[in-house]
């Protein structure tokens, strides 16, 4: 009997100690349930081709949720990130209109795009961070404040992209879809970025801002730059929405916010900060996609599919919440 | 030669000042003592030096150059490191990272440099290895380390800022001997290179084998400073105390004996739980009976566990001759027991809501309360209010337009609507001013008179003294020792406190 409760406890204290090093384990079984899940309904959803369909449409929520992880591991918020993205997308689309649609049209307005996302990221962290302004409503605001620039610069949906910007993306490079290029791109530098001070610092930050005020740490700085990598990571999603709608919309990022703090969420990154990974934000933000693409594979009716898709988030939260608690009791 | 100089350095917060006047001069290679009872200025001092509290007034010299420090950046480069007593760890962050936090070690300065860092970290982890405890290992998170291993870091995080002058502010509550003694063969090191160390401790003991010179405060003002070699620790305490230290308790004291007429109100059997072990107590109808000691001695986890709000491992508490030991705060208080935190704003008062709605959420319960009607409420609120002249202007202002002492005494009223047997008070006159603690107090006895039992924790001494007709005095999570009749003195209290931790 003593034995055997010594085993189980070893077990829990080992599947603890995994839990610590990869918080994202749980996120990545929803997801390799979820896909199985989505081939039990229909087999044809497995395929090299909708998958490759499912990471295009979904690479711009992957993103979204990288950005948000960051200013999330400084126990901040950023509620405004779907109207950076908005923004970037009509700001990009325009230009790359007004300039003839050409390759070097193009890569100049990507490069606009990014200081557009830096700069949307850089007020953000003044607000919330010099002038110490609530994260949750202070970011509410700069929200419709960049969506209102939106609007002015694009009123109507619409406007198309250059067909060399989204037959880019959607198409393939040496026979290998464009958007596996784009991951991998994103894996290495995720993991370059775990490497740098500023996310340790974030982290610290996080974890007791108090704390880390009197370790020495520059706070404030350190938030601001949380923010900034939150615009630059916003701005490579609308890169990606742009190449998925091929067009440009000034409402397309509104409803992603709220998706993107869920995928982080979803992941197992704490909201209050100090707690998280990126690769967990990711594998959330595919948990999202893979639940709406099971949703349309069981055939749902269309009136059901909104609460069908709400019923299977919580459920899913809720199997990351029970897989934490056993893991730490 | 004096390494750090500071001459009247003041801080107030608002009204209250937590530094009136702070002196303080510490040579180079010397550990210098700062003694003083709960909320004297220590820790305020040591903020202020360390940069994490800005001064409102006073200079401060290092190496006789005059410096202003910002913040707690500035404070390191001007070479200074403390020791937090609340700890400034990164709970989610591992021993060797919170070691380094500070000034990590960086590749191109952008990467973390995890060789450098581990290696530095290893330095300071090796000096305690012997006493670290199971479980201890440079990668482990520092949230999953016990308390005395949590204190350790802070300790070698303190180490590592390599500081010419360093703080430790009660670096050794919670470390036991083994850990003490390691780390105080290192403080002896630091002195021998010339580096000046400032040492805050409660424990007589370890002043008298660590320190060299003591200084003094009281009252938020340095009193003196004096050789540890040519006092003792009578001395030591009585200045502390200041005049009045062998004067007997208080003019108004409480009589010393409570006639056990009506029996017990509550007793508590060999109960054990977080922050406390194996207390065992019980208390009359009509007694108030004093927690004393230090501050975090287990008083406060005793009280709230008592209510339902801590873990209890083992031990039974009766509530007159049935078995009490409430499950929650929810069951205690059907049960007819009431707690009263000094910790408004966490566990009293209800935020933005009126006066009326503070006062009746106990009502409620009690009386299984559904509808409430305002005006048939006032008749029973009123008079609870009006037993301590609590002051305000309509019964539905919201209580944050009172003071804090007001708002206690609303707190305090909302206990008084439907009688409790036993009252627990976990430090209530925290941050209140004086003419309401004497009204609660007042109040208080008199609801002793009428037969309940109370339990009074106090961090000030002299309430305690005035009130308590026992005092138990805590260390380190159990009674220690009793005070009664005439012992319940200042310098008893203190001396208990003190000695035996």
């Amino acid at each position: 009997m003593a034995e055997v409760t010594i085993t189980s406890r070893t077990r829990a204290g080992g599947m603890r100690k995994l839990l610590e090093r990869y918080p994202f384990l749980p996120a990545l079984a929803i997801v390799v349930a979820l896909l199985l899940l989505n081939g039990l309904f229909s087999p044809n959803s497995l395929s090299y081709r909708s998958l490759t369909g499912l990471l295009s449409t979904y690479m711009a929520l992957v993103l979204l949720a990288i950005a948000q992880t960051y200013v999330i591991y400084a126990g901040d918020i950023d509620l405004s990130a779907g109207s950076i993205l908005s923004l970037v997308n009509v700001a990009i689309v325009v230009l790359m209109e007004r300039w003839g649609g050409g390759a070097g049209a193009v890569l100049l307005a990507l490069a606009l795009g990014l200081l557009l996302g830096l700069g949307c990221g850089l007020l953000n962290g003044i607000v919330v961070a010099a002038l110490r302004l609530q994260a949750i409503v202070a970011t509410f605001a700069t929200s419709i404040f960049f969506t209102g620039f939106a609007l002015y610069i694009l009123p109507v949906a619409g406007t198309p992209a250059p067909a060399l910007f989204w037959r880019t993306y959607g198409g393939r490079l040496l026979g290998v879809p464009f958007v596996f290029y784009i991951l991998a791109v994103l894996v290495v530098l995720l993991l370059v970025l775990s490497r740098t001070r500023l996310v340790t610092q974030l982290l610290a930050v996080g974890d007791d801002q108090q704390a880390a005020f009197q370790t020495g740490l520059p706070v404030v700085q350190v938030r601001i730059k949380g923010y900034l990598l939150c615009g630059l990571f916003s701005a490579l999603a609308a890169f990606c929405i742009t190449g998925d709608t091929a067009s440009g919309d000034p409402l397309v990022g509104g409803r992603m916010t709220l998706y993107s703090v869920a995928a982080v969420v979803l992941g197992g990154s704490a909201l209050s900060g100090g707690w998280g990974t990126v690769v967990g934000s990711l594998l959330g933000a595919l948990t999202i996609g893979l639940i709406n693409s099971v949703v349309f594979f069981m055939g749902t009716p269309s009136e059901w599919q909104n609460f069908v898709q709400g019923f299977a988030i919580l459920v899913v939260l809720m199997a990351g919440v029970l897989a934490g608690r056993r893991a730490r009791a | 030669m004096s390494k750090l100089k500071l001459s009247g350095v003041s801080k107030a917060y608002g009204a209250t000042l937590a530094l009136r006047r702070g002196d303080l001069e510490v040579l180079a290679g010397e550990v210098h003592v700062l003694m003083g009872s709960n909320g004297s200025g220590k820790s305020t001092l040591c903020k202020i030096i360390a940069g994490s509290v800005r001064p409102d007034a006073g200079k401060i010299l290092i190496d006789n150059r005059p410096v202003t420090i910002t913040g707690p950046r500035s404070a390191r480069a001007e070479g200074i490191g403390i020791f937090y007593q609340e700890l400034s760890l990164a709970a989610h962050r591992s021993v060797e990272e919170n070691i380094c936090l500070a000034a990590l070690p960086t590749r191109s300065h952008l990467f973390v440099d995890r060789a450098l860092l581990k290696q530095r970290a290893a330095r300071y982890i090796q000096l305690f290895e012997e006493v670290a405890g199971e479980g201890f290992s440079a990668d482990a998170l520092v949230g999953n380390l016990r308390p005395d291993q949590r204190q350790l870091v802070e300790i070698m995080k303190a180490l590592a800022s390599e500081a010419p002058i360093l703080i430790f502010d009660e670096p050794t509550s919670a470390l036991d001997r083994a850990q003490v003694d390691c780390f105080f063969e290192i403080l002896r090191d630091l002195t021998w290179q010339d580096r000046g160390i400032i040492f805050i401790s409660h424990r007589m003991d370890e002043i008298k084998a660590i320190g060299d010179r003591v200084t003094i405060i009281r009252d938020g003002e340095t009193i003196t400073t004096l050789n540890l070699a040519e006092t003792d620790a009578t001395s030591v305490i009585r200045l502390m105390v200041g005049g009045s230290g062998d004067m007997p308790a208080s003019q108004s004291s409480a009589p010393a004996v409570v006639e056990g007429k009506d029996g017990a109100a509550m007793t508590v059997r060999n109960l054990s739980g977080r922050g406390f072990r194996n207390v065992s107590f019980e208390v009359a109808k009509g007694e108030i009976l004093g927690f004393g000691g230090l501050h975090g001695q287990g008083q406060s986890a005793l009280l709230r566990s008592i209510f339902g709000a801590g873990s209890i491992s083992s031990g039974e508490v009766l509530i007159g001759d049935s078995r009490f030991d409430a499950s929650s705060p929810r069951d205690a208080i059907r049960r007819g027991c009431a707690y009263v935190s000094g910790d408004r704003g966490r566990d009293g008062v209800i935020s933005g809501r009126p006066i009326i709605e503070n006062v009746t959420p106990i009502h409620y319960l009690r009386d299984r309360l559904m509808i409430a009607r305002p005006s048939k409420l006032r008749d029973k609120v009123v008079p609870a209010l009006q037993s301590m002249h609590t002051k305000f202007q309509s019964l539905f202002d919201p209580i944050n337009s009172l003071s804090g002492g007001n708002q206690q005494k609303v707190i305090i009223a909302r206990w008084l609507v439907d009688r409790p047997d036993v009252l627990l008070l976990d430090d209530p006159t925290k941050g209140i001013d004086l003419s309401a603690k004497a009204d609660l107090f007042a109040l208080i006895r008199q609801l002793a008179a009428e037969g309940l039992g109370i339990l009074l924790y106090s961090s000030e001494d002299a309430e305690l003294l005035g009130n308590a007709n026992r005092i138990l005095v805590f260390n380190g999570g159990s009674v220690s020792r009793e005070l009664t009749g005439t012992d319940r003195t200042r310098y008893n209290l203190y001396q208990a406190a003190y000695e035996a931790a």
